[in-house]
């Protein structure tokens, strides 16, 4: 008898959890790759995509994010020692975005509560990371942190702004994220998620590599790669250069 | 127009960075300065990373100091046995200074040194010059003929051990001091970016007693292949020549001292030197303003490349 109640439950949760897994966003890039060349001086991307309202109703708020690869970074803090600010603690910190975008329709607060950002890894107060060197204290290690973003942010290279996603009549949306001149490459991650009271009722991932290309790009590849060649190149040019306008000015 | 600087990761105006490049090299061909000094930290005030401001301006020096140094070598004005034997220290120092600057990064200390090392010789060298533009246009206002300089008595470095005689110079001296001095100058522009002439010079004549026809010939001479090898271990051990940037203010400079020489030869020397001493010591106050002032964020970012 039991036996048969839980089927019976089983059965009227059904739908449920089949529109639990229905997902209300369609989602696409205006670009699938972004290439950095030399003239490169950051760009804007669109992301954009339609809403299916029939089970849900509208939503209360869309969130992309653009995520960039993983790396490690060493924050120094400057401090004041015979009169002068000189670099003293130094703060290994990783895993961390390179580039890192949130943007949305409402402030995220107002869209999905803290511990479902912090599960679901939305938003820069979400971000953590491992102390990989020596010793600090919780705080001292948060303030690392926080200066970390700060100087991201400073850099157009973590953007967080809620104005950034316009939802169309209900069923349409598109996101604008600037991609400045000085972002990392590699392979970046976008997210788009819908949220209803709290929830999340609909979300899509998909990936967009970033390279450099063109004479930067073997210019940069060349100077990691073969540092010996680069530096000769760079010495003969100087030569020919120094040597080319000598003559050329003397003939006039 | 932009241009994106592949190893200062940086967009920069092309023709911002000509300009700078020409107005250096106006002011290097006018006064016979190589320049490096004003370059690079104007370099870092337009926001380039201070190491790769340093190598890249020692890439940029190459050609100036060719440029100048072929005018030289027309006119047999250059010792090259003198220039080959502070070539050797040269060199050795080179290589020490990058070793050292390499060391420094990893301490994250590079941009310090590089500043204190700017505000200690341009305050220095800054005063010198003006203190003797003022009193050249004093004793100019007086009416009394400048007095050059006479070398005094033999110093004692000269008569050390390995001593060797450079036709040229009509010198026989020991090979210890020209080695020190280019281990030094080496050094220098393997940790600033600059030639380094503005050492050199002076040593060649008050320590060497080099006669004054042959100095800046030879000092350009060996110039060339001491910045040539920092741009090379620079390359190699910190990767931190931008070929790009450096190319942009090649490009300017060697136009700018081209026009610059030929002013200086028309234009009235006194004032303008005091000027050049003016903005040698504009330039190493901002620097020392920029160490002493509170920065704005105590905090500074360097990537290590892709963690876990």
């Amino acid at each position: 008898m039991i036996r048969w109640f839980g089927l019976f439950l089983l059965i009227m949760a059904a739908p449920v959890s089949a529109a639990k897994a229905a997902n209300v966003l369609v989602t696409d890039i205006s670009k699938d790759h972004i290439s950095i060349r030399s003239n490169f001086t950051g760009e804007s991307l669109l992301l954009f995509g339609a809403i299916d309202t029939s089970i849900y109703g509208p939503v209360d708020g869309i969130v992309v994010t653009l995520r960039g690869p993983n790396e490690n970074v060493m924050l120094r803090k400057k401090q004041k020692q015979f009169g002068i600010w000189v670099n003293d603690a130094a703060y290994k910190l990783g895993p961390l975005p390179g580039f890192y975008a949130v943007v949305s329709s409402q402030p995220l607060s107002a869209l999905v509560p803290f511990d479902e950002q912090r599960a679901r890894g939305i938003g820069t107060e979400s971000l953590q990371a491992n102390l990989l060197n020596g010793t600090a204290g919780e705080e001292e290690k948060s303030e690392a942190l926080a200066a970390f973003i700060r100087l991201k942010e400073n850099d157009a290279l973590f953007d967080t702004r809620s104005d950034r996603v316009e939802i169309i009549s209900e069923k349409l949306f598109r996101a604008e994220i600037n991609l400045p001149a000085g972002m990392p490459v590699g392979r970046y991650v976008t997210e788009f998620f819908a949220f209803k009271n709290g929830r999340l009722i609909g979300y899509q991932t998909g990936e967009l590599p970033v390279d450099i290309v063109g004479a930067g790009h073997i210019l940069h590849e060349a100077a990691y790669d073969m540092s010996l060649l680069y530096g000769i190149a760079g010495v003969v040019m100087a030569l020919l250069m120094g040597w080319g306008v000598a003559v050329l000015f003397r003939r006039q | 127009m932009q241009i994106y600087l592949p190893i200062a990761e940086m967009s920069a105006n092309i023709m911002t960075l000509i300009g700078m490049g020409g107005l250096v090299g106006f002011m290097s061909g006018m006064f016979g300065v190589g320049g490096g000094f004003l370059m690079t930290p104007l370099l870092i005030f337009i926001g380039v990373p201070p190491a790769v401001a340093v190598a890249s301006e020692a890439n940029q020096i190459v050609a100036s100091s060719v440029s100048g140094g072929l005018a030289y070598w027309q006119r047999r004005a250059i010792d090259v046995q003198m220039g080959l034997i502070l070539m050797i220290g040269g060199l050795a120092g080179a290589y020490s200074g990058v070793q050292l600057f390499k060391l420094l990064r990893t301490l994250g200390q590079v941009d310090l040194v590089i500043a204190v090392s700017y505000v200690a010789f341009l305050g220095v060298i800054g005063s010198l010059m003006l203190r003797e533009s003022i009193q050249v246009l004093l004793a100019a206002r007086r009416g009394n003929p400048v007095q050059a300089r006479r070398p005094g008595q033999h110093s004692w470095v000269l008569g050390l051990p390995f001593r060797m005689r450079f036709r040229r110079s009509k010198l026989y001296i020991s090979v210890i001091p020209p080695i020190f001095i280019g281990f030094f100058v080496g050094m220098m522009s393997a940790i600033m970016g600059v030639g380094g002439g503005f050492i050199m010079v002076p040593a060649m004549i008050y320590i060497l007693r080099m006669p004054t026809n042959v100095v800046i010939g030879t000092s350009l001479f060996q110039i060339i292949f001491v910045t040539s090898a920092v741009t090379i271990f620079h390359a190699v051990e910190n990767q931190t020549v931008d070929i790009v940037l450096a190319l942009l203010l090649m490009i300017g400079g060697v136009i700018g001292a081209q026009f610059g020489a030929y002013a200086g030869q028309k234009l009235r020397g006194e004032q303008l030197r005091a000027l050049l001493a003016l903005i040698v010591l504009g330039v190493g106050l901002r620097l020392l303003f920029d160490l002493i002032q509170r920065p704005d964020e105590l905090y500074s970012l360097t990537r290590l490349g892709v963690g876990g």
